[in-house]
C-alpha cells in the first residue's frame, strides 16, 4: 500500500452511508463494475467518502473538473513538443493519465452532458478514440469513475444514469447521537489528522486486506440459475430499459459474496445488489402507462426497490421522509372524484421524489437562494463551447487554435529564421478557435396546476398551448421541460428533453387541484434553472409561466402570499433565462396579479384568454426569436 | 495498439432485426447503412463493434491511405491516379473490412482530413493528411449517439455519403478522394430525435427493444458475465461459428450481383411503397437491394416474397410519414395484403 495522504479522511471513519460504502467496495473488487454514482444532499459527506476510496484502493484519485473541455479530457495537441519537433505530438488527456487509477467527478450533473456521455462511454469501453486537432489516436484506459451529485440541483438524464453500474443514495442521518459522533470525528480529524489516522489504521488495513481477498475469490464465485432468475425478474419489475441493470446485478452480487468471503452468491447479496443497481434505473414513464403496480396504499413506495427483507434500509429511509406521510394524510380540500383519480397519478409521481430526492424533504428554503442566481451569473464567454473549426482572427485573440496555426505557418518554414526552434510562427499565421454552442434553446413550462385553474376548460387550453409548442420544438430541436406547482410544492414533472413523445405523455398525465404555492414555485424553479443554465452554457433558456398569479400559500406564514411572491420575483436573476408569463385567470373580476408578476420578473406578459392554443405558441415563439 | 477483445457477434442473444440490418449492408454496402435506435443498454454498440470479427476481406490498393479500390479506376485518389498515369501497376491486396469509429468529440479537420504538418515542414510541400472519412472508405463508419453529433459534422457526413466522395478545400489544400462507407448510427431517441435529412440518408432502420422474457434475459446476462470473466476463452469457444458466418458473408457478397428479381417482385415493391404512402424512389431501390442481399445471404439466386417480408420493415419504418405524436408501428397485415394482391 502506498503512503497514505494524511489530509484525506479514513474510509472506515465515515459514519453511515452503508450503501455508498458497499458500492465503493464492490467496484474495487469486481473489474467489470466501472462506474458508480453517489447521490445526496449537501453535507452528506459524499465527497469525503469518494476521496477516501483512494486510501483503501491504493489508487490515485484524479479530479475531473466539471467544466473540463474535450481537449483536456481526451487529449489534444502538445504545443511545446509540436513546436520543438515539428511533428504533431499528442498531449495526453485526463483519461490517459487515469489508466489504473480512479476518476472523480463532483457535481456531475453540472457537467456538459455530451462530454459526460463520451466520458462514461470511454470508461465503460476502457478505450478512447481521439480524432481532434490534427491528432488521431486510440488508446486503452482501465479506470473507475466515481461521480457525486446533489439531486436537488438539476438531474442527469436517465440515459446517462443507466450508464452508472451502481448508484447509492447518501442521506443525512436523522439520529442525533450519530450526528454528534460525526461532528466529534470531524473535530478530532481536523485537530490532529495524524493521530486520527493512527486510530483507524487497523480498521483501514482490515478493509484493504478484505478487498484483496475478495478480488482473489471473485473468479470462483458462482451464482445459481434461481438467483440469476430473481435478479433478472427484479430488473424487469422496475421496468429498467435494456440489460445494463441485469448485468450489473450479477456483477455486484458476486462482488458482495466475495467481500463476505463466500464463493457462492446468496439471496442476501442479490437483495443488496438490487438496492445499488436498480433504484436509479427504475422507469417511471412506462410504469405510469401501465398503471400503478399493485401495492398497499400505506406501504412506503421504496419497498418495491428491494425484496421484502430489506427492513433496516427501509426504516432508515422512512426516517428521512418525515413530511411524506403527513402530506398523504392531509385531506384534499376541493376535489371531485375525477380529481381524486388524477391525484393517484400524482402520487406515483411522488415516488420519484422518495427515491431520487431522498434528502430533499429536509431542504429548507434558504434566504440566499434568490441571490444565488446573481452570484453565479455566467457570461457566456467566447472561450466556452466546443472547438469546431479554426479561422483567421479579426483582432487579437486569446483562444488560439494551435493545430491550425502550425499548419498555417508550416509552408513558410523553409524561408524563415528559426533560431533553434522547429517552427517559427508569425502573427499572420495565428488562427483562433471557432467554438460552437448547442443550437436551439430550452423552454421550461412552469404550470400552475392548482384548483383555481382546475376548471376543466382552462387546463385543457393550457395543455393545448403547450402541445402546440411541442410540435414546434420537434422541428426546431429545442428542449422542453415541465414543472407544475400546486398544494404546497413545485414538482419537476419532466427535466428538459428533446424527446417530444416523453413530454407529451407527461403532459397528458398532469393532475390538477389544490392551493397555489407561487413562492415555492419561484424558489424551486430558481434553484433548478440556476444549476441547469450552468451545465448548459450558452443555451438560452425561457421559463413560460402559466398562472393566474393568485398565490395563497406563502413560505413565511406571517407574510401575504402575493406580496411574498412579488418580492421573490423582483429578486430573481438567473443567467441566460428570460421569463414569459401567461395569464390564465378567468371570471368577471379581473385580477392583475399575473401582470404584476410579469413586471416583477421583467418578463413578457400574455393573456391566455385572448389567445387560442396555436396563437399562444406563436406569440411565445415571437418572443424567443 | 493493444487489441481489446470484443464480445462476439454470434454470441449476441436475439436482436435478429438488428443483426439482419447490419448483415444485409455488409453484403451490399450500397443499401445505404443502418440506423439502430431504441432503448438504452440493448447491445446496440456492442453489436456494431463486434462486426469487426466477422467482416469479410475486400480488395484495395496496397499502401494507399485512402483505401482505394483498384477495380474502380474512376474513383482513385490523386496519388493512385498519378501512379496509374505514369504507367505504374497498382498492386492490389486483400484486407479485412474494419469498423471505423467517429467519436462525438471529433473535430472537423480530423473528419475530412487536413494539411500534413510534418510533411510540409520537412519538404515545404503541401500534402494532404487523410481523415476519418478516408479511413472509412470501403469500410464501416460507426457513429455512436449519432443524434448528439454536432450539426456541422453531420453536414460533412451527409455530403460525402451522398456523393461517395470527400471534397476538401481548406488551408490551401484542395483534394478529393472516394469516401464510400457503410454508415451505421446508434441512438437513444429519449435524448432527442435525428435531423430529418440524416434520417433519410440511412438505408435501413431498426427499432431496438430489450427482450422482456426472463429466460432470454438470463441467457444474455450469463453470456456477458462469462465473456467478462475470460474474454479470450469465450471468443475461442465460438470461433468456428464466427468463421462460418464470415464465409457466408463473403459468398453472399460475390453472389449478390447475380441475384434476379422478376417483374412480379418489382411490382410488389412498388405496390408496397405506394400503399405505405412513401414518396420518392429511394425506398423502392433500397427495398430491391435489401431483398437481393437477403436472398444472397440465404444462398438463393432469385428474390421471393419472403425476402420482401424480411426486409420491408427495415426499409420502410423510418420513411413512413408520421406525425410527432403517433406511435410508429409497422403494419405487417398491410404488407401481407399488398403481397397477396399481386
Amino acid at each position: 500500500m502506498p503512503p497514505v495522504d494524511l489530509r484525506t479522511f479514513p474510509f472506515s471513519a465515515v459514519l453511515g452511508m452503508d450503501d455508498a460504502k458497499r458500492a465503493m467496495q464492490c467496484i474495487l473488487v469486481n473489474p467489470n463494475l466501472r462506474t458508480v454514482m453517489i447521490r445526496g444532499g449537501q453535507g452528506t459527506a459524499k465527497t469525503v467518502l469518494a476521496r477516501s476510496v483512494g486510501r483503501i484502493s491504493g489508487k490515485t484519485i484524479i479530479n475531473v473538473p466539471v467544466n473540463v473541455s474535450e481537449e483536456q479530457l481526451f487529449g489534444g495537441m502538445d504545443i511545446d513538443r509540436t513546436i520543438k519537433s515539428g511533428k504533431a505530438v499528442m498531449q495526453p488527456g485526463i483519461l490517459s493519465r487515469s489508466d489504473g487509477n480512479i476518476l472523480y467527478v463532483d457535481d456531475v450533473n453540472l457537467m456538459d452532458q455530451r462530454i459526460l456521455m463520451s466520458l462514461l462511454n470511454s470508461v465503460m469501453d476502457g478505450r478512447v478514440v481521439l480524432e481532434r486537432e490534427g491528432i488521431s489516436a486510440e488508446y486503452t484506459t482501465d479506470t473507475i469513475l466515481i461521480a457525486t451529485m446533489n439531486p436537488s440541483d438539476s438531474d442527469v438524464s436517465s440515459h446517462i444514469l443507466d450508464r452508472f453500474d451502481l448508484c447509492a443514495y447518501a442521506s443525512f442521518p436523522e439520529d442525533e447521537s450519530q450526528r454528534a459522533e460525526i461532528l466529534r470525528r470531524n473535530t478530532e480529524f481536523q485537530k490532529d489528522p495524524q493521530g486520527f489516522n493512527e486510530r483507524y489504521k487497523e480498521e483501514e488495513e482490515r478493509l484493504v486486506s478484505n478487498i484483496e481477498r475478495a478480488r482473489k475469490i471473485l473468479p470462483l464465485v458462482s451464482m445459481t440459475d434461481d438467483l440469476l432468475g430473481v435478479s433478472v425478474e427484479l430488473a424487469s419489475k422496475v421496468l429498467a430499459d435494456g440489460y445494463r441493470g441485469d448485468i450489473a446485478m450479477v456483477n455486484t452480487s458476486k462482488a458482495l459474496a466475495a467481500l463476505n468471503g463466500r464463493d457462492e452468491v446468496m439471496k442476501k447479496d442479490v437483495e443488496e445488489a438490487a438496492m445499488l443497481c436498480l433504484a436509479h434505473r427504475r422507469n417511471y414513464v412506462q410504469e405510469q402507462q401501465q398503471g400503478p403496480l399493485p401495492q398497499e396504499p400505506d406501504e412506503p413506495p421504496e419497498d418495491q426497490e428491494g425484496p421484502p427483507e430489506d427492513q433496516p434500509e427501509q426504516q432508515e429511509e422512512q426516517q428521512n421522509e418525515p413530511e411524506e406521510p403527513q402530506e398523504q394524510q392531509e385531506p384534499p380540500p376541493d376535489m371531485d372524484f375525477q380529481q381524486l383519480l388524477d391525484d393517484m397519478v400524482f402520487e406515483i409521481g411522488d415516488q420519484f421524489r422518495v427515491i431520487d430526492y431522498l434528502n430533499d424533504g429536509r431542504r429548507k428554503v434558504s434566504k440566499t437562494s434568490a441571490k444565488k442566481g446573481r452570484r453565479m451569473m455566467v457570461e457566456s464567454s467566447s472561450s466556452s463551447g466546443r472547438y469546431a473549426r479554426p479561422r483567421i482572427p479579426s483582432e487579437k485573440t486569446h483562444d488560439i487554435a494551435f493545430d491550425a496555426t502550425v499548419r498555417a505557418a508550416a509552408p513558410y518554414q523553409r524561408t524563415r529564421d528559426h533560431s533553434g526552434l522547429a517552427i517559427n510562427i508569425q502573427r499572420q499565421d495565428v488562427r483562433e478557435k471557432v467554438r460552437e454552442m448547442r443550437a436551439g434553446c430550452t423552454i421550461l413550462f412552469l404550470v400552475d396546476a392548482s384548483g383555481s385553474l382546475g376548471v376543466r376548460k382552462r387546463m385543457s387550453a393550457v395543455k393545448g398551448a403547450i402541445l402546440s409548442m411541442l410540435r414546434d420544438s420537434y422541428v426546431k430541436r429545442d428542449r422542453i421541460g415541465m414543472m407544475a406547482f400546486r398544494r404546497d410544492s413545485a414538482e419537476l414533472i419532466l427535466p428538459p428533453t428533446r424527446s417530444v413523445e416523453y413530454t407529451y405523455r407527461k403532459l397528458e398525465e398532469m393532475p390538477t387541484g389544490g392551493k397555489t404555492p407561487l413562492s415555492e414555485a419561484l424558489v424551486t424553479v430558481n434553484e433548478y434553472m440556476t444549476s441547469y443554465s450552468r451545465s448548459h452554457m450558452g443555451e438560452m433558456c425561457y421559463i413560460v409561466m402559466i398562472t393566474d398569479g393568485r398565490a395563497n400559500v406563502p413560505l413565511d406564514e406571517r407574510i401575504n402570499a402575493n406580496d411574498e411572491a412579488l418580492r421573490l420575483a423582483e429578486k430573481m436573476a438567473i443567467s441566460q433565462v428570460r421569463w414569459i408569463v401567461v395569464d390564465a385567470s378567468a371570471g368577471f373580476i379581473r385580477f392583475d396579479n399575473a401582470e404584476r408578476l410579469a413586471l416583477a420578473l421583467g418578463g413578457t406578459y400574455f393573456r391566455l384568454e385572448d389567445l387560442n392554443a396555436d396563437r399562444l405558441a406563436e406569440s411565445v415563439r415571437a418572443v424567443i426569436r | 495498439m493493444m487489441d481489446k477483445l470484443l464480445f462476439p457477434f454470434v454470441s449476441i442473444v436475439g436482436q435478429e432485426e438488428m443483426k439482419k440490418a447490419l448483415l444485409l449492408n455488409i453484403v451490399d454496402p450500397s443499401i445505404g447503412g443502418a440506423l439502430l435506435k431504441g432503448e438504452k443498454g440493448t447491445a446496440k454498440s456492442t453489436m456494431v463493434r463486434s462486426l469487426a470479427q466477422i467482416l469479410p476481406f475486400r480488395e484495395m490498393v496496397e499502401g494507399c491511405p485512402f483505401n482505394c479500390d483498384p477495380n474502380e479506376p474512376d474513383l482513385l485518389c490523386p496519388e493512385c491516379a498519378g501512379r496509374l498515369a505514369r504507367g505504374e501497376q497498382l498492386r492490389s491486396t486483400k484486407k479485412r473490412m474494419r469498423v471505423v469509429e467517429l467519436p462525438l468529440s471529433a473535430t472537423e479537420d480530423r473528419v475530412v482530413g487536413t494539411l500534413d504538418i510534418e510533411h510540409v515542414l520537412k519538404t515545404g510541400e503541401k500534402k494532404f493528411e487523410p481523415g476519418v472519412l478516408a479511413q472509412a472508405n470501403g469500410n464501416l463508419l460507426y457513429v455512436d449517439e449519432v443524434n448528439l453529433l454536432d450539426d456541422h459534422i453531420v453536414d460533412l457526413l451527409l455530403d460525402s455519403a451522398a456523393m461517395g466522395v470527400n471534397y476538401v478545400e481548406r488551408e490551401g489544400v484542395s483534394f478529393s478522394h472516394a469516401a464510400r462507407f457503410i454508415l451505421v448510427g446508434t441512438m437513444n431517441p429519449e435524448e432527442g430525435e435525428l435531423r430529418p435529412q440524416l434520417l433519410d440518408r440511412f438505408g435501413l432502420s431498426v427499432d431496438v427493444k430489450g427482450d422482456k422474457d426472463t429466460a432470454v434475459r438470463m441467457e444474455v446476462v450469463k453470456r456477458r458475465v462469462a465473456f467478462d470473466m475470460d474474454p479470450s476463452e469465450f471468443t475461442k469457444s465460438c470461433q468456428a461459428e464466427s468463421d462460418a458466418l464470415r464465409e457466408r458473408l463473403t459468398k453472399a457478397r460475390e453472389n449478390v450481383f447475380k441475384v434476379k428479381a422478376d417483374d412480379s417482385i418489382i411490382k410488389a415493391i412498388v405496390t408496397i411503397t405506394t400503399s405505405f404512402g412513401i414518396d420518392g424512389h429511394r425506398a423502392d431501390i433500397t427495398m430491391l437491394k435489401a431483398a437481393k442481399a437477403n436472398a444472397a445471404l440465404e444462398g438463393r439466386d432469385a428474390v421471393t416474397n419472403d425476402d420482401l417480408r424480411a426486409v420491408a420493415a427495415l426499409v420502410l419504418s423510418h420513411r413512413m410519414r408520421r406525425r410527432p405524436f403517433e406511435e410508429s408501428a409497422f403494419d405487417t397485415e398491410e404488407l401481407e395484403r399488398c403481397l397477396q394482391s399481386i
